[in-house]
């Protein structure tokens, strides 16, 4: 969604699902990502509205934490494992494969929106290694010939 | 008779398609009707440590256990039980067929202490937990002085899973000696460490185990609240755990009032925001109280000021696994495993180039070779073994000649190495050591928090240096000048990332500076893995023509029809060496970009 | 309690900072990100030092190192020494436009590192003193971005700040004098952010940003100042003097 169409009517609910306190601080944004699927500049701004902190404060964890961003993010998100395991089984060229195949890069989002490319640490499925989770999706052992389908197929999907 | 059929539906298992195997099973079992004469349940468990070889599917009682079983095989599981075992799907060692996991080379060898329900039960359910003995050890505590309770984790010798091998016994005791409240229990479920996958599998597989050893620890030091800190990309452990709370106080075992005692426990799960740095306690600590993941100096410790400045103590996930055993079994019994200084035992990932990948669990003071050889099955392919990276950013690269060194905290680390959570990523001849070493240069200078100069400013500099070397722009000198930065790193960090960080440089200068070489004098990668100084040529006089590098090849640069020789391409080649890695036939070598041979 | 600093016998409280002790003491250790309004920062390390306890020896940071029990400091080890070099020639990479760095380079011998890739002549060494200093002033307007090597000192989204209200504060505690400060005609800019700054009545000097003073007297309670902080002083003492006859 972007930003110009979210609201604070939007917004209000994910904050209410937690008491004010700070420490709540990294879920509202966890939850925050997962819904918009990005952070919203608003939804930054209610938030230290709502845990009367500072927005620095909550923009320097933003920009900290990798599971959060500050820009959209595509309809699918790629993430490729490159965890050691997966580092030494083809990581790397798995990653080159999916830049060739969407022809973006790492931390890029295709033109159409519809995908995002991750490089993240350990997912902890080394035995499948090269592995790739697409949305809540593991794929392993992971070849690049099998890109095209897997992608062809995630654009057929429907969007909710 | 009844049977229970065991699916394994860890992660990994998932991945491979384990949840369709249960719904194959079910609906067999269902087609079958009322009819059945025995009673068959299915029982989803968590994971079993050998996912390369997933789905695994066991069948209870007698322990006949089915390996990559696919949704199509559920009929004949069904039809032949209690009968014949399905032979194709077996798993089989040298050819020969193996029936349950006591014969199983992988599992034979193991001794299941923190893995002990992990496969056994379903994670989702208190009953199998209970049925287990779960919980005995928190009720037989409640009745404990916490002093006695503090003599038996001491008497054990346990000592930290996470990475450092504190001894847990005195981290309690400290903790309990303060007299300001609240305390916090604090489990660390954020499992960094690329390439170790135990913490995972045992909240997925055993999430009350953990709760059970926090409320024990709890009971120790005399708090009421606690956090479980879990990595958010590990959706499956975060659902069970969320769920194992809620059965827990309604049972009575967790909450404000434990077995009826009034002393209570109430634990509250934090999702980790993507942070390596986080795997320290006061990053943790940081993270959980809502800031940004920066550690503080730890001249004073977090048992004494922790979480909210308050005496916290931060536990790893394995470690809190053994605890009820030790309360219920006792803490000389727990020793009696292990070596002296490192007693029990340690699960560790095996990963990598290694046969059978998965989590083993296994008593500490087991030699290397051990766990590569006899329970990981040696190298794939039969290749060469080179190196096993052990404590992953923090820890170093073992070489061959080192196989035979026991695995325990203090051997380890004296060889430049570290235990750290026990992942062990296993790596063949085809691997290069300064380009392994640049991969965790290049992920801590990421990962690190950016806060203190050493580490900041020393990572960004050693990342420079060591792509310049990958890439055939090293220098004379550079080697040095990596050791002198690593010194400073080490000694002048703030926290134990930093501390650690240039561990695993420095070991791979120690056992492998003739790759370093190699690559700055020579401009070569004998691994054959650096691709800016490296090319790929058929052998004629090898090649069998049998395409399988054509097909391998992402970028179609490999020319030849079938039986007869093929060729490289040298202007589309991307030296990625996936044409290397089909060739069954070792007809493909290494260049040096420009067109020198390699000489192995 | 005593303690022996390069082999001086020195006086100090339990839990007391070693470089307090140091500076007490007439031992010169240098530091950049410690203030002594703000401190706890510990991160530029120029300030380790190596500490015995039962011939035990390590490395330690200065500013934030409590003295809990008796032991020996070294400020000028070999080990000190060489470590506080690469700390120094880190440092000097990251910020070549940096004068006290480059100063502190010189002092210690510090060799040049050609082959260490510096930053394009910036000041700024990321010790973060600025943004704990807008914090602790309860404004908020900077904060540290990014992790790892990414890490910088910047306002949310980089735009000028809703929160700064121009005090400078940042500037002045900063050690490597990185942040810009324009005071022009009647406004200050900083961070981007362009604000009008009110004349003291009495010398016509600024007296500081409207929105700092305005801030600075709600939470007093009291009205808008108008004059300096030179001026208010001389009024205050032209006033104690005039009370007790000086």
């Amino acid at each position: 969604m972007p930003e110009q169409n979210i609201t604070y009517e939007d917004i209000t609910p994910l904050l209410l699902k937690y008491p004010k306190d700070q420490r709540h601080a990294l879920a509202i944004m966890q939850d925050m990502q997962r819904h918009f699927n990005y952070i919203p500049r608003k939804g930054l701004e209610a938030l230290a509205d709502y845990l009367g902190c500072h927005i620095s404060g909550l923009y320097s964890m933003a920009t900290f934490y990798k599971s959060l961003s500050l820009k959209p993010k595509g309809r699918h998100i790629i993430k490729v494992c490159d965890g050691t395991a997966c580092h030494i089984r083809g990581a790397v060229n798995l990653v080159s494969g999916i830049e060739r195949v969407l022809g973006i890069s790492a931390d890029e989002v295709t033109g159409d929106g519809e995908f995002s490319l991750e490089l993240v640490n350990c997912l902890g499925s080394c035995a499948l290694a090269p592995v790739m989770v697409v949305d809540d999706e593991y794929y392993g052992k992971v070849t690049t010939d099998r890109l095209p389908e897997i992608f062809d197929a995630l654009r057929g999907e429907a969007r909710p | 008779m009844n049977y229970t059929i065991l699916v394994c539906c860890g992660t990994g298992c998932i991945a491979s398609g384990s949840l369709s195997v249960v719904e194959a099973l079910q609906n067999e079992i269902n087609s079958q009707g009322a009819n059945a004469e025995v009673l068959k349940q299915i029982k989803k468990t968590g994971c079993n440590g050998f996912c390369e070889n997933g789905p695994i599917v066991k069948i209870m009682p007698g322990g006949i256990s089915y390996y990559k079983v696919k949704p199509k095989d559920a009929k004949a599981i069904i039809a032949q039980l209690g009968d014949e075992p399905v032979e194709a799907l077996l798993y089989r060692d040298k050819g020969k067929a193996v029936l349950t996991q006591k014969e199983n080379p992988f599992y034979a060898p193991q001794v299941k202490v923190a893995l002990r329900n992990i496969g056994e039960i379903d994670p989702c359910s208190l009953d199998d937990y209970l049925a287990r003995g779960g919980y005995d050890a928190l009720k037989k505590a409640i009745n404990m002085p916490p002093n006695d309770i503090i003599a038996e984790v001491e008497a054990s010798g346990l000592r930290g899973r996470g990475g450092a091998g504190f001894p847990t016994g005195r981290k309690w005791r400290t903790a309990a000696g303060y007299d300001n409240y609240p305390k916090y229990v604090v489990c660390n479920g954020d499992e960094g460490d690329p390439g170790a996958f135990m913490d995972r599998s045992i909240l997925e597989g055993d999430p009350h185990t953990v709760l059970e050893g926090m409320a024990i620890c709890a009971l120790a030091i005399g708090a009421n609240e606690g956090y479980l800190y879990i990595r958010d990309e590990y959706g499956l452990a975060l659902k069970h755990v969320e769920k194992a709370i809620c059965d827990a106080e309604a049972a009575g075992f967790l909450g404000s009032n434990i077995f009826g005692s009034g002393k209570g426990l109430n634990l509250s799960v934090v999702r980790g925001g993507g942070a390596f740095v986080c795997g320290e306690s006061t990053a943790l600590m940081a993270s959980i109280e809502g800031r940004v993941g920066e550690p503080r100096a730890k001249y004073i410790r977090s048992v004494q000021r922790g979480l909210w400045n308050m005496p916290t103590v931060l536990n790893n996930v394995e470690t809190l696994a053994n605890i009820p055993v030790i309360i219920n079994n006792g803490g000389k019994n727990f020793a009696s495993l292990g070596t002296e200084k490192s007693a029990g035992t340690k699960v560790f990932a095996l990963v990598g180039k290694v046969k059978r990948t998965g989590l083993v669990e296994v008593p500490m003071g087991c030699s290397l070779r051990h766990l590569i050889y006899d329970i990981g099955g040696g190298i794939i392919g039969g290749r060469p073994f080179k190196a096993v990276q052990t404590g992953g950013p923090s820890g170093g690269c073992i070489p061959a000649d080192m196989l035979n060194l026991p695995v325990d905290f203090d051997t380890l680390t004296s060889y430049g190495a570290m235990m750290g959570s026990g992942g062990m990523i296993i790596m063949d001849d085809r691997s290069c050591m300064v380009e392994v070493a640049r991969y965790y240069v290049n992920f801590l200078a990421g990962e690190s928090c950016g806060k203190c100069t050493p580490c900041r400013e020393g990572l960004r500099q050693m990342l420079a240096i060591l792509t310049d070397i990958c890439e055939g722009r090293g220098k004379e000198g550079d080697v040095e000048l990596l050791e002198e930065i690593s010194e400073t790193v080490l000694d002048s960090s703030l926290c134990a990332l930093g501390k650690s960080a240039p561990n695993p440089v420095i070991t791979t200068i120690k056992y492998f500076r003739g790759e370093y070489d190699a690559h700055i004098k020579e401009k070569k990668c004998p691994a054959g893995v650096c691709t800016a100084i490296t090319g790929f040529e058929i052998d004629a006089a090898k090649c069998t023509g049998c395409t399988l590098c054509k097909k391998s090849c992402p970028v179609s640069a490999i020319s030849g029809t079938a039986k007869s020789a093929h060729e490289i391409n040298k202007n589309i080649c991307i030296s990625c060496g996936a044409c290397r890695e089909a060739c069954r036939f070792e007809a493909i070598k290494t260049v040096q970009k420009g067109g020198l041979a390699n000489a192995d | 309690m005593l303690i022996k600093i390069d082999g001086k016998e020195c006086g100090c409280k339990h839990g007391e900072f070693i470089l307090e002790v140091a500076k007490r003491n007439g031992i010169e250790i240098p530091n950049l990100c410690h203030h002594e309004g703000l401190p706890g920062q510990g991160c530029c390390r120029v300030c380790i030092v190596e500490v015995e306890i039962n011939g035990w020896r390590n490395i330690v940071t200065a500013c934030v190192y409590p003295l809990e029990r008796e032991c020996e400091v070294f400020t000028n080890s070999p080990r000190v020494i060489k470590q506080r070099a690469m700390v120094l020639a880190l440092l000097h990479s990251l910020a070549p436009g940096s004068s006290e760095v480059s100063e502190l380079c010189e002092k210690y011998n510090v060799p040049s590192y050609r082959r260490f890739v510096k930053k394009n002549d910036t000041k700024c060494i990321l010790c973060g003193l600025c943004a704990k200093a807008c914090e602790s002033l309860g404004t908020g307007a900077i904060s540290t971005v990014n992790r790892g090597t990414g890490k910088a000192v910047t306002t949310p989204y980089g735009e000028p700040s809703y929160e700064c209200v121009g005090c400078a504060s940042c500037a002045k505690v900063c050690p490597t004098g990185a942040i810009m400060v324009e005071e022009g005609a009647g406004s200050r800019k900083i961070w981007g952010k362009k604000i009008p700054l009110l004349k003291c009545k009495k010398c016509g000097e600024p007296a500081g940003t409207y929105m700092e003073l305005r801030r600075a007297a709600e939470k007093l309670g009291e009205g808008m100042p108008e004059l300096c902080e030179a001026c208010r002083k001389k009024e205050i003492a032209e006033k104690l003097a005039s009370i007790y006859g000086y």
